[in-house]
């Protein structure tokens, strides 16, 4: 018998009050590890997958989507842009490296970017083991790729059309592995990387199939799904005519000339490194003016979204916190309302010769287990919303971008709700101090 | 062996002032202490149990003046050399019958023994409802119970307040038999303080505020 199994029974012989404590101040501690997790997630993705691009070029549409689809690879992109063009402006003195990615193709929900050896130099990536893709249908696969969809060299797969993984429109091409990347922590882990000449040469052969199927079926409906499906991109936001009227362009030189070198080809966007960052100041701009590609900066955009996000951060934080005082003060009164309630208790172990330090440990103790139990169950809360919400919101593969939060995090929410509890056990065990066990005693009769 | 000398009382400016008789009990001597309500029998209980201090006088037990001890000190001295009836007796309710009995031993730093507990729970009566909540009991045998949890620790004053006013004839005996068969146990003095007649035929010392 101890101080400890005293408060541990009294908490159980209250158990509804008890879940409800723990229950509360679980999910105001659920609350705040899940967003600092989000936050330090998001701000992770942005200081560590910019790498060195400080420009991308794309298709006209939203910028921050460009962005979202070409740096960070987790939104559609805003469509598709001329080889030719694009390299036009990469051969300005500024530009340092000017890559090229081509998307289009997913297997098993990660996204299949055809693009050159330079974009591994942007995320500092390094083969594992194998080489890189040297011939169409070559494949290098990040680490969580490998690791997830258990793929090792040389084995073969098949790409489905999109960016979801769907059975609907597989490919017929097999693409082979060939190498395996280093973790790196960054976007890379989650990628197929393969060369340009692939995501062309898997397109060309399928969109020639689909061509033929709209001929023989004619049907209106059918042949406008398959238009959208054709094309390497949604068509989520941007001018639809403008879209529309490239499809064409693409279909058309498809028709015509198949096997045309790289300036007739098309790729979704390029991603680009100044030597100077002066250059940012009048490039992007011109850009924009001049051409019909879209110029947008990735750190400028990321910057704009967090501020956006910020808000909403800020506001879910500002909940937390509220939810962790109301607990707080339930915690409180509850304590305090035992104690009230339950003086001739007290008064009563006072003459068995317990201590008033004893009675206040056998109050702060109920505290304690209650904010341990909150603070054990909050945090599995926290774990399992944040799996919950990346694994069955969006797609399968994306789970590596939540980021283990820092101890030190851990450490602060933790004291953060000791500190609030301490206070609620400080305010109530007031009255113990100043039982009048003569009085409590006489009045009980 | 208890003794008081002049002892007198007083709750604030405005009440009366508590004269009480000088008492003086040699080793294992009993008192029956009577009286109409409002006379002051619970203040003299709780001036000898040491949970008032008194405006004058003093206060002996077992030759520790008790009277003059530090709040711990006596808070130790109490939980050691005094058991407590009350006339309604709250257990602990969150503990069963055993773990109240335990927590009495615990709080009074005695060591825990299982034997000491079966004895006291035999004597009770109370073997069987031992795993019981508090608010599964009778109030027979929540009475008796109290009586444990003031003598368990072998005390040298057991001190019963109206330990038989809120039960039939029946309880009533032998809640007052199991006290006098403590006390003798325990080789400790008992006093009673009561308005209830029906205790008086049981002593030989007894005493009108």
């Amino acid at each position: 018998m101890n101080i400890w199994k005293i408060s541990l029974q009294n908490l159980k012989s209250k158990p509804l009050y008890t879940f409800l404590s723990v229950l509360v101040l679980s999910l105001s501690i659920a609350l705040l590890i899940g967003i600092n997790q989000l936050k330090a997630s998001f701000e992770y993705q942005m200081e560590n997958n910019l790498g060195d691009i400080d420009l991308v070029l794309g298709a006209k549409g939203s910028p921050l989507q460009l962005i979202l689809a070409s740096v960070l690879h987790i939104d559609n992109p805003t469509g598709n842009i001329s080889y030719a063009e694009a390299k036009k402006i990469a051969k300005n003195p500024l530009v340092k490296s000017a890559v090229p990615i081509s998307y289009g193709d997913n297997y098993k929900g990660y996204k299949i970017v055809g693009t050159t050896e330079e974009f591994l130099n942007f995320y500092e990536a390094e083969l594992k083991e194998g080489q890189l893709f040297e011939k169409s249908l070559e494949a290098v696969i990040g680490q969580s790729v490998a690791e997830r969809l258990g793929l090792r060299l040389g084995d073969k797969f098949l790409s489905s059309h999109g960016l979801i993984d769907n059975d609907i429109h597989v490919h017929d091409d097999e693409f082979v592995v060939v190498g395996i990347l280093k973790p790196t922590q960054k976007v890379i882990d989650r990628l197929i990387l393969t060369n340009l000449k692939s995501i062309w040469d898997v397109h060309n052969h399928s969109d020639e199939q689909k061509h033929n199927n709209n001929e023989v079926s004619k049907d209106k409906h059918e042949h406008g799904e398959a238009h959208e499906d054709h094309a390497h991109h949604s068509h989520e936001d941007g001018e639809h005519s403008h879209d529309h009227s490239e499809e064409h362009l693409h279909e058309d030189h498809n028709h015509s000339a198949r096997e045309h070198i790289d300036e007739d080809k098309e790729i979704t966007s390029m991603l680009i490194s100044f030597r100077n960052p002066v250059a940012l100041l009048n490039l992007p701009r011109r850009i924009n003016k001049d051409t019909n590609l879209l110029a947008a900066m990735p750190k400028f955009e990321l910057n704009r979204l967090y501020e956006f996000t910020g808000v909403g951060f800020q506001t879910i934080s500002w909940i937390a916190y509220i939810i962790l005082f109301i607990s707080g003060m339930t915690i409180f009164i509850s304590l305090y309302k035992m104690i009230k309630e339950r003086a001739f208790d007290l008064a009563l172990l006072r003459t068995y010769g317990a201590s008033n330090f004893q009675l206040v440990k056998m109050v702060s103790y109920e505290g304690v287990i209650i904010v341990i139990l909150a603070l054990i169950l909050g945090f599995f809360l926290s774990k399992a919303t944040l799996y919950i919400l990346v694994e069955y919101i969006q797609s399968g593969p994306q789970y590596d971008v939540i980021q283990n939060l820092p101890v030190i995090e851990y450490l602060n929410i933790i004291g953060l709700v000791f500190v609030m509890i301490i206070l609620s056990i400080a305010f109530a065990i007031y009255p113990i101090i100043r039982l009048n066990i003569s009085k409590i005693l006489r009045d009980e009769k | 062996m208890i003794s008081t000398k002049g002892l007198r009382f007083k709750y604030n400016q405005n009440q009366q002032l508590f004269n009480f008789p000088d008492i003086n009990l040699s080793a294992s001597e009993n008192l029956l202490v009577l009286g109409k309500s409002g006379v002051g029998k619970t203040t003299f209980l709780h001036l000898l149990a040491g949970l008032i201090k008194p405006q004058s006088g003093n206060i002996t037990i077992c030759q520790t003046e008790i009277n003059k001890l530090s709040a711990q000190k006596l808070d130790k001295f109490r939980g050691q050399q005094i058991g407590l009836v009350f006339q309604k007796n709250h257990a602990i309710r969150s503990l069963t019958v055993l773990e109240n009995l335990k927590s009495r031993l615990y709080f009074s730093k005695n060591q825990i023994q299982t034997s000491v507990i079966e004895d006291v729970l035999k004597d009770l009566d109370l073997l069987e409802l031992q795993d019981r909540n508090i608010n599964e009991l009778s109030v027979g045998q929540l009475q008796r119970l109290g009586i444990g949890m003031a003598v368990i620790h072998n005390p040298k004053l057991i001190l019963a307040d109206e330990p038989t006013s809120s039960l039939d004839d029946e309880n009533c005996s032998a809640v007052i038999e199991l006290l006098f068969k403590q006390a003798q146990k325990n080789n400790s003095n008992l006093i009673v303080i009561t308005h209830d007649n029906r205790v008086k035929p049981y002593f030989q010392n007894a005493m009108t505020l």
